[in-house]
């Protein structure tokens, strides 16, 4: 039996996708666990800023600061667009209208109309290379057992300072007044608004914060990979949530031990399983192995929410959702 | 209204009732399921466990081509035939496997064009008891693209908006209003009816289950494609006639809204979880029962035994039996959900229930009972739904889950919590979806239901029937 799976799980920790899926998180922390915006058009953010400096960089090959330029303005303009006609409703309309949007930006991204620009259903390849070209690592493998490309590597430390810098930045503004606020708002909006405050525009800031930290990460995710649209699926979402939930939804660093926690279970999931399969333990075909992850994470889902809904890192008294 | 001490053995009875209804309309309706008999091919496709539809048609006008020679051959497998008048072809297979199909463009007329080269010859692989595996090619004069996937993008040239409309405008006369004719709108309206019935089946539970309890329910996708799936196994894998398919959808479906309430939901309301917490709930149990669904089933598209052949001609639009008998069906279905909600003592009561939830308990009303009922009669409809989409498509382990949010588009427009709302919906997001492809690339069809729900949201939040207390 090969049990080299091991140590790559674990190298899945610090891979850049992680970093991508921890700063993602970080974006709907501050929507859902800070603000109580129930947004489940996450993937619809990251798909909007992987579109945007794939685009710009690859189509119209902009330089590297304009296309991260232009990845942060198509995230703002669509969480404003998402935000203006849905942030005077109740959360459950909220929920379905950016669910709707992020299954929109992916259905248009993918028509065959567009593929000039987006390449339809196939999607682009090698958006990273403007990034890559700055990468000062020299080739070779790093990281020991791990054998992490130069490439990886650069991409791993660039995609973990910038979830740091998040950290930091949603750490100072939850300690500062504009915190208080937005929480605030979460726990009771009415008293928030008898005290004078303009809940909308505090919620719209908000959700552009967490909108550009996903375009941010839409970006990172797609350095080690080529741009696809079906990567941002409803289930992208999904997975954010259960990454969120895990660490904690109220927590700055819980994203991060999320993402970590979430994509070494999976990775050794993975790896067990294919280990039983490939030597006839689990009377299961390897076709059949693909959905079992997302089993897991279903229902993960399902018992994070019910029996420890403030997460491994969350205080019981602040989650938002009282169970 | 007057105040409502319901007997719930009453109530039970109203509801076996209503399920009973229904089984006496499916029954009535559909035993008469059996495929025509086909033309003289080498093996019967009617009783082949396997076959494949072909189905040759203009990409622009969508009109069949028809008397062109196909060829289908596989392992010890090797005919011609010849599309019908319909441009249609049903080939019986002898056993599954991979099987390659080849049209002889040069039988077609020349003024239809041609296909596209990656389309021809096309190369699949059936599954074994896999019926009527369609195989559609559509000719297009616009020689160079076509294939949608196999044009690539060029390289270093700034491709713009107006390179990429080139594409899709080589055939730009047919692309704009003038291809409109009365027949295409007609058919667009009643495709787009049909579907919409049988997405109001589904849609009821959503907007019911959302009125009674609040629950977003993302996981109804799922009681779709369960009946979609019960479906399936009895009809095509035990070989069982459709209507005993049909039936078990709706037993099974209604037994499963049953246990996921009872095991699930009911104590969740119970410890007092909120109504986001919940909806997590229901994302979590969705995307693990999609995948389970996956995992036994396969990841490939399946389709239930079906006869292609045209049973009904309304002008231009030509219908299979089984579209016009699951359009029958859901409308009946819906006419019985219809009368039990305005006259029985169940109805009333569930809508008490979804008007006001303390109020109603406080008038005597068992509030669990009328939820209880809701989950069985929103599964029951729900895999009627997903069984009759099976029949009208085909159906995969996300079929349901597809159509999740344009179920969820239809209650939002009709107004969330009522159930004629939801009707109204489904009908109106169905036609408009159908009728937009009359304007926009077909595969956008799902973004502008999506648009219209959003825009809905915009200016008439409450839906068209919704209340406005109903919104924050």
């Amino acid at each position: 039996m090969d049990f080299n799976f091991i140590p790559l799980a674990f190298g899945e920790a610090i891979s850049p996708t992680t970093a991508a899926y921890a700063l993602a998180t970080i974006g709907l922390v501050v929507h859902f666990g800070f603000t109580g915006l129930v947004n489940f058009g996450q993937a619809g953010f990251m798909a909007i800023g992987g579109y945007a400096f794939v685009v710009t960089s690859l189509q119209f090959n902009w330089p590297l600061p304009f296309a991260i330029l232009a990845t942060i303005v198509c995230s703002v303009i669509f969480a404003f667009l998402l935000g203006l006609p849905t942030l005077r409703l109740r959360a459950d309309y909220l929920s379905i209208v950016t669910i709707a949007a992020a299954e929109i930006v992916r259905l248009s991204v993918k028509t065959p109309e567009l593929t000039g620009l987006t390449g339809g259903a196939t999607g682009l390849n090698g958006g990273a290379e403007s990034f890559q070209d700055l990468n000062p690592i020299p080739n070779g493998q790093y990281l020991g057992p791990l054998h992490m490309s130069a490439a990886d590597l650069w991409s791993a430390i660039v995609g973990w300072s910038l979830v740091l810098l998040a950290c930091l930045l949603v750490w100072a503004l939850m300690r500062s007044p504009w915190g208080r606020i937005v929480k605030g708002i979460r726990e009771d909006e009415d008293a928030v608004r008898a005290l004078g405050k303009n809940v909308f525009s505090y919620k719209m800031q908000a959700l552009v914060l967490g909108g550009v930290l996903g375009g941010l990460a839409g970006a990172l995710f797609i350095l080690p990979r080529s741009l696809q649209p079906d990567n941002y699926g409803t289930q992208l979402t999904f997975f954010l949530y259960t990454i969120m939930l895990l660490g904690g939804a109220t927590t700055i660093f819980g994203p991060l031990l999320g993402a970590a926690i979430f994509w070494v279970v999976l990775s050794l999931s993975d790896g067990l399983l294919s280990v039983a399969v490939t030597n006839n333990i689990l009377p299961i075909s390897s076709t059949q192995q693909g959905p079992i992850r997302f089993i897991i994470v279903g229902v993960a889902l399902m018992l994070l929410v019910i029996f420890r809904p403030q997460g491994i890192l969350g205080k019981k008294a602040e989650v938002f959702f009282r169970a | 209204m007057g105040i409502l001490p319901v007997d719930p053995r009453r109530q039970r009875a109203v509801g076996i009732g209503l399920i009973g209804m229904a089984f006496a309309a499916l029954v009535a309706v559909l035993p008469i399921a059996a495929p025509l008999a086909a033309a003289a091919d080498p093996i019967d496709p009617s009783t082949a466990d396997e076959s494949i539809s072909i189905w040759l048609r203009e990409r622009d006008s969508k009109a069949p081509v028809p008397n062109v020679t196909v060829e289908v051959k596989g392992k010890s497998f090797d005919e011609t035939f010849t599309t019908d008048p319909d441009g249609r072809v049903l080939v019986g297979l002898p056993s599954g496997g991979d099987y390659t199909v080849t049209v002889d463009t040069s039988t077609a007329p020349a003024e239809i064009g041609t296909l596209p080269a990656a389309q021809n010859p096309r190369k699949l692989t059936v599954q074994n008891t896999n019926k009527n595996v369609p195989v559609n090619f559509l000719f297009t004069t616009d020689a160079g693209a076509g294939g949608g996937a196999s044009t690539t993008p060029s390289d270093g040239a700034s491709p713009s908006p107006d390179s990429s409309a080139g594409s899709s405008s080589g055939s730009g006369d047919s692309s704009g209003s003038p291809a409109i004719t009365g027949g295409l709108v007609a058919s667009k309206i009643v495709t787009g009816i049909i579907y919409g019935l049988l997405l109001a089946l589904a849609s009821i539970g959503v907007s019911l289950i959302y009125g009674t309890t609040g629950l977003n329910n993302f996981a109804h996708g799922e009681l779709v494609t369960f009946g979609a799936l019960m479906g399936y196994l009895f009809s095509s894998i035990l070989g069982l006639p459709g209507f005993v398919g049909i039936i078990a959808a709706v037993l099974l479906g209604g037994l499963y809204g049953f246990v996921q309430d009872t095991v699930l939901w009911r104590p969740l309301r119970k410890r007092g979880v909120g109504l986001v917490p919940l909806m997590i709930v229901s994302i979590g149990l969705a995307l693990a029962t999609r995948y389970l669904y996956s995992f036994f089933f396969g990841a490939d598209r399946l389709t239930l035994p079906n006869d292609p052949s045209p049973f009904l001609r309304i002008g231009s639009v030509s219908l299979r039996f089984t579209d016009v008998m699951g359009a029958v069906v859901a409308l009946v279905v819906l006419l019985a959900v219809a009368w039990v909600m305005l006259r029985t003592r169940l109805g009333k009561a569930a809508r008490a229930v979804s008007d006001n939830r303390s109020l109603a308990a406080a008038s005597g009303i068992d509030v669990d009972g009328v939820i209880r009922w809701i989950w069985i009669g929103g599964g029951a409809l729900a895999g009627l739904s997903g069984v009759l989409i099976a029949y009208y498509q085909s159906l995969r382990w996300d079929t349901g889950s597809q159509i999740l949010l344009l179920i969820f588009a239809a209650v939002t427009l009709g107004g969330l919590g009522s159930a004629f709302g939801a009707l109204v919906g489904s009908m109106v997001i169905s036609v408009f979806m159908n009728l937009s492809t009359l304007f926009i690339p077909d595969n956008l069809k799902y973004v502008a239901a999506l648009a219209v729900m959003i825009v809905i949201l915009l200016v008439r939040p409450q839906g068209i029937l919704g209340r406005r207390e109903r919104i924050g």
